[in-house]
């Protein structure tokens, strides 16, 4: 054995050593941060534990009773959190969608080297910028634009358009509409930056082939672009379905925290944050984390696993 | 071996910075919306501990030095919800030399600025001397939560003792149930009708308070007036929820009986009947009481005859009225009304642990008893001041006038109107009852759920908002 090689020999292992030091701190911050606070939410949601004015109440071990109580029909027969799941669902679908469609379209012009889009650098900015503004300051001006005396419905009666003023924070439909018209101008530059990065790490060689081979743009992103962009695109929705099931501060602000109309546009955050916040009810919110954490945990694995299949078992019929 | 050591030095730096992170971050109150739901929970019950255990041990020491003045905390926080006495602070308290106030100012919706208290006065024992709660601002609706328990101290120990000058029911509020007085409120506030001089003509032919006073003094003849107001094209209300404190002060019964079940007093039904009548007929709108579109109805072209509210309503919440331009200041008046109640008030409360009990005593005393000070508010700041003497001087004093009411001596109907308002039948929870009320059966007024609903949907919110109040099944 050379000297060399003995050098190696000794030092990989201890490299190895170095490495596992290094990622110390992610792991530490992850049990820290996230892990204990999970399990702590475990442990809280089998507690009554809240406080009556500066009181405090318990904790006292009721096993899964919050549980139980989650799920009991409340006094007109709906089971309130299963009606907020609903609310939620419906809210991320309606911003989701198009925010992928258009995330996927812009995507795939600016990388296009047959459109060469000039100053690409300035849209990419000006789609992100959304982003940057603080949620809860684009609900609360949202809310001021279309209030009853907001500038939206001067303009209607200026116009004449209407003959009174309409109450958009009081129709189901427009208050949805809203949330998710905020949700999609938000995160619309985001995923737009995301599946961009995705389409740049496919190998240009095989646009070029697929043109030589006189495939059509819809052909090239359908056969070529799409199934290679697979991973980023699975991380993209799944990341996206995590932050819509999580939603809270543009509906809490936009419906001043009471989800109007009729507590349909109330999510499921929304609910745990009225648990919460007065009289910090641990024992019911920590269960209503529970439920959270399982659905969002089984919906990652749904959509993960429908995304991911296909992509493991390329069609073998296909004539490209 | 050096290599190895600032390897070591770097990850481990790097994990307790991560450590740190993960250990102080406090309780948020406006979550962010990247945080997992779990993870919101668990650094309010750990957060203190890291940061106080060393204050907590100098504390001990200097509770006891605290008596004397010259040992006193050099930084005086005060919490708020709004900046209303702020005003009146800066102007007319002269703060000791070398002492910093800060406010710390959350507003009052949702019950955010309780919250935000409740955080503070619970971990009032931990917090380093200057950051301990010195002083807070309460309101009536929710200021039995805090007279009533041991997180405020009794004022009279701290030197506070002359309330023969204040309103019976303003010391009342602020008392625990053993009669220990809490704190004291710098203002009195019965409410009262306040309407437009124009519209009143119109509507009634004359806009003479007293005349207008016996053509509105019951419900019957109010509601009477509403339709003759309605005939000529104005609103009698400005809000579905105008009339409610008229009502909800009224109340014979608390909110919850002695079993912690919630009623409905009769009060609240007959405000709840009248309302249905008045959106029925048009004649009141279905904004709340602090929406934008009901504030645009103080505006000079606004097509409102009747608001409802204490000095301080007009003073600090009639803006729109007071606006140089579109506003009509001048054009109203006040009158007792339907019947007599009061609304709000802000209440300075002494909470216990403070290390500026002399400071704070002294900022009691000067609000209540200056009667320079008292004097000013009324003279400056046009409000009803909780000091039974100045108030009587002004209201004998014919030269005295507000001239956002065209000259009529406030003060004078005020004071009239003191000696019916009663402090009872309150609880810990009216704040947001009564705030969760109007807010669900705003939804009703506005056609989006029929009256079964709002008021289901209103028993959802309070047994999430209070899981000790039984709600009717």
């Amino acid at each position: 054995m050379s000297k060399e090689e003995k050098v190696l020999k000794k030092k990989s292992p201890r490299n190895a050593k170095w490495g596992y030091i290094f990622i110390i701190p992610f792991f530490a911050a992850y049990i820290c941060c996230t892990l204990i606070p999970q399990l702590m939410t475990f442990y809280n949601s089998l507690f009554m534990n809240y406080r009556d004015g500066l009181t405090q109440v318990g904790p006292k071990f009721v096993g899964l009773q919050n549980f139980v109580k989650l799920f009991s029909p409340d006094n007109s027969g709906t089971i309130g959190i299963l009606k907020y799941f609903g609310n939620t669902i419906i809210l991320w679908l309606m911003g989701a969608i198009p925010q992928i469609v258009v995330a996927m379209l812009l995507a795939v012009f600016f990388t296009s080297y047959r459109l060469n889009i000039k100053g690409q650098q300035f849209f990419k900015t000006v789609i992100y910028m959304p982003n940057l503004i603080m949620a809860s300051a684009f609900s609360m001006l949202f809310f001021t634009l279309f209030s009853p005396v907001g500038p939206v419905n001067q303009l209607l009666l200026g116009a004449g358009w209407v003959d009174k003023a309409v109450d958009f924070l009081n129709i189901k439909i427009s208050v949805r509409v809203l949330i998710s018209l905020m949700n999609f101008l938000m995160w619309f530059g985001n995923t737009t930056i995301l599946l961009m990065a995705g389409i740049q790490g496919i190998d240009q060689s095989l646009f070029d082939a697929a043109m030589v081979d006189g495939a059509s743009s819809t052909q090239t992103f359908f056969r070529v672009t799409l199934p290679l962009l697979r991973p980023i695109l699975i991380y993209t929705v799944i990341t996206a379905m995590i932050g819509g099931i999580q939603m809270f501060d543009v509906p809490q602000i936009l419906t001043k925290g009471i989800g109007m109309p009729n507590r349909t546009s109330m999510t499921v955050v929304m609910y745990l944050n009225n648990y919460l916040t007065t009289s910090k009810n641990y024992g019911m919110a920590g269960a209503v984390s529970v439920v959270l954490f399982i659905i969002s945990a089984a919906l990652s694995l749904v959509v993960y696993s429908s995304l991911s299949r296909q992509y493991k078992k390329p069609a073998r019929h296909r004539k490209y | 071996m050096k290599k190895k050591l600032t390897a070591i030095l770097t990850a481990s730096a790097m994990v307790a910075a991560l450590c740190a992170c993960g250990g102080s971050q406090p309780a948020a109150t406006t979550a962010a919306p990247a945080e997992t739901p779990a993870a919101t929970e668990a650094p309010a019950t750990e957060a203190p501990a890291a940061e106080t255990e060393a204050a907590a041990e100098t504390e001990a020491a200097e509770t006891e030095a605290a008596a004397e003045e010259s040992s006193e905390g050099k930084v005086f926080n005060i919490y708020a919800w709004n900046e209303e006495f702020k005003g009146f602070f800066e102007k007319y308290y002269k703060v000791p030399d070398g002492v910093t106030v800060n406010w710390i100012i959350t507003p009052s919706d949702n019950g955010a600025y309780q919250q935000k208290l409740d955080e503070a006065l619970l971990n009032q024992e931990n917090a380093a001397d200057d950051d301990k709660v010195d002083m807070f601002l309460a309101e009536a609706d929710y200021i039995l939560k805090y007279a009533g328990s041991d997180a405020t101290q009794d004022i009279t120990k701290i030197g506070v003792t002359d309330f023969s000058n204040t309103y019976n029911y303003t010391v009342q509020a602020a008392s625990d149930a053993n009669g220990v007085v809490k704190g004291v409120s710098f203002q009195c506030c019965p409410s009262a009708l306040i309407y437009r001089r124009s519209i009143a003509e119109d509507v009634l032919g004359t806009s003479e308070p007293d005349e207008v006073q016996a053509k509105l003094d019951s419900w019957e003849k109010f509601n009477a007036v509403a339709a003759d107001a309605k005939a000529k094209g104005y609103y009698m209300t400005p809000s579905f929820a105008e009339t409610y404190r008229v009502f909800s002060n009224n109340c014979t019964t608390p909110w919850v009986d002695a079993d912690n079940n919630l009623q409905f007093d009769p009060q609240i039904e007959a405000w709840m009947d009248q309302t249905d009548e008045f959106i029925k007929n048009g004649y009141t709108l279905t904004a709340g009481i602090w929406d934008d579109e009901k504030n645009a109805q103080m505006f000079a072209d606004g097509k409102t005859m009747c608001f409802f509210g204490p000095a301080w309503y007009f003073n600090f919440c009639m803006g729109n009225a007071q606006d140089p331009e579109k506003g009509c200041s001048g054009d109203w008046a006040i009158t007792e009304g339907p019947a007599a109640h009061f609304w709000g008030g802000t209440w300075l409360m002494a909470p216990a642990g403070t290390d500026n009990p002399t400071m704070l005593a002294d900022i009691m005393n000067t609000f209540i008893n200056d009667e320079e000070v008292c004097s000013a508010l009324v003279e400056n700041e046009a409000q009803f001041s909780n000091n039974q003497a100045v108030n009587a001087k002004f209201a004998a004093d014919e030269s005295y006038g507000n001239e956002f009411l065209g000259g009529q001596n406030d003060v004078a109907v005020f004071s009239a109107m003191t000696d019916n308002i009663v402090w009872e039948n309150h609880t810990i929870y009216d704040q947001l009852l009564n705030e969760g009320l109007q807010n669900q059966m705003q939804e009703y007024y506005k056609g989006s759920v029929d009256k079964e609903t709002a008021l289901k949907n209103f028993y959802n919110y309070v047994n999430e908002t209070y899981p000790a109040i039984v709600t009717p099944q």
